[in-house]
């Protein structure tokens, strides 16, 4: 069995092994194009078996031309999706509105944290005088003892 | 006879030094190298991990993608040819 344009094949190395293929394009001496069961590739022939049967197709025939093909052979066909393009986020910069607003929120946050802040110290300061007049009393309840 | 998951002699012993002694460690041991089942030679691609190390492991990671799995790369062409020349 020859290697021509149209010849079935299978893929006898790589993870396409085992997977039926048509010969689509000659490249040279060493490589052949090949497309169905496995993905549309460029693909050596030492790692193709090529088989009895044969399909009437063009050169360089499209990948939907080969799947009509393959549906007559009942044979299914390998479809990938192509990759759709999304796009890249990009950091935008801030107005000076936005900036403006950002420091006055700073600023309200600030403020709270402030106020907070000073009740705690007014009640640590309340707690540690009461701390030394119960302190005094115990001293001079001991001091009466003695 | 000890019951087998009491056994200490089936596992890897370790000497590690903790603080300035030797302790010795148990370590369960790997399992050996997967072979092909045609040829005998050594599979490669094939992980070789303790069973729960294996658990995490993607399936990619334990084997190769290509059919035959647990034959060689050469075993495996030549499966596929005879397959091939018999239709």
């Amino acid at each position: 069995m020859t290697i021509e344009i149209g010849r079935l094949v299978v893929k006898t190395a790589g993870r396409d092994a085992g997977l039926k293929a048509v010969i689509i394009d000659i490249l040279d001496g060493n490589y052949v194009l090949i497309d169905g069961e496995t993905r549309r590739r460029k693909c050596n022939i030492l790692h193709i078996e090529p088989l009895k049967d044969a399909i009437k197709i063009k050169k360089n025939a499209s990948h939907e031309d080969v799947k009509k093909e393959f549906e007559k052979l009942r044979l299914k066909i390998r479809e990938t999706k192509p990759k759709q393009k999304t796009e890249r986020p990009r950091k935008k910069r801030k107005t000076s509105e936005q900036l403006r607003q950002q420091k006055e929120e700073k600023k309200k946050l600030r403020d709270i944290f402030r106020k907070k802040e000073e009740k705690v110290q007014k009640t640590a300061e309340k707690e540690a005088r009461r701390e030394e007049t119960l302190e005094d009393k115990a001293g001079l309840g001991e001091g009466k003892k003695e | 006879m000890p019951q087998p998951y009491k056994r200490s002699r089936s596992l890897r012993r370790l000497n590690i030094k903790v603080s300035g002694k030797s302790v010795l460690h148990y370590k369960e041991r790997k399992p050996g190298n997967a072979k092909c089942g045609n040829c005998g030679i050594v599979l490669k691609g094939v992980s070789r991990k303790r069973s729960v190390k294996m658990q995490k492991t993607p399936i990619t990671g334990k084997r190769p993608e290509r059919p035959y799995s647990n034959l060689c790369s050469r075993c495996m062409r030549y499966v596929i040819i005879d397959k091939a020349r018999l239709q």
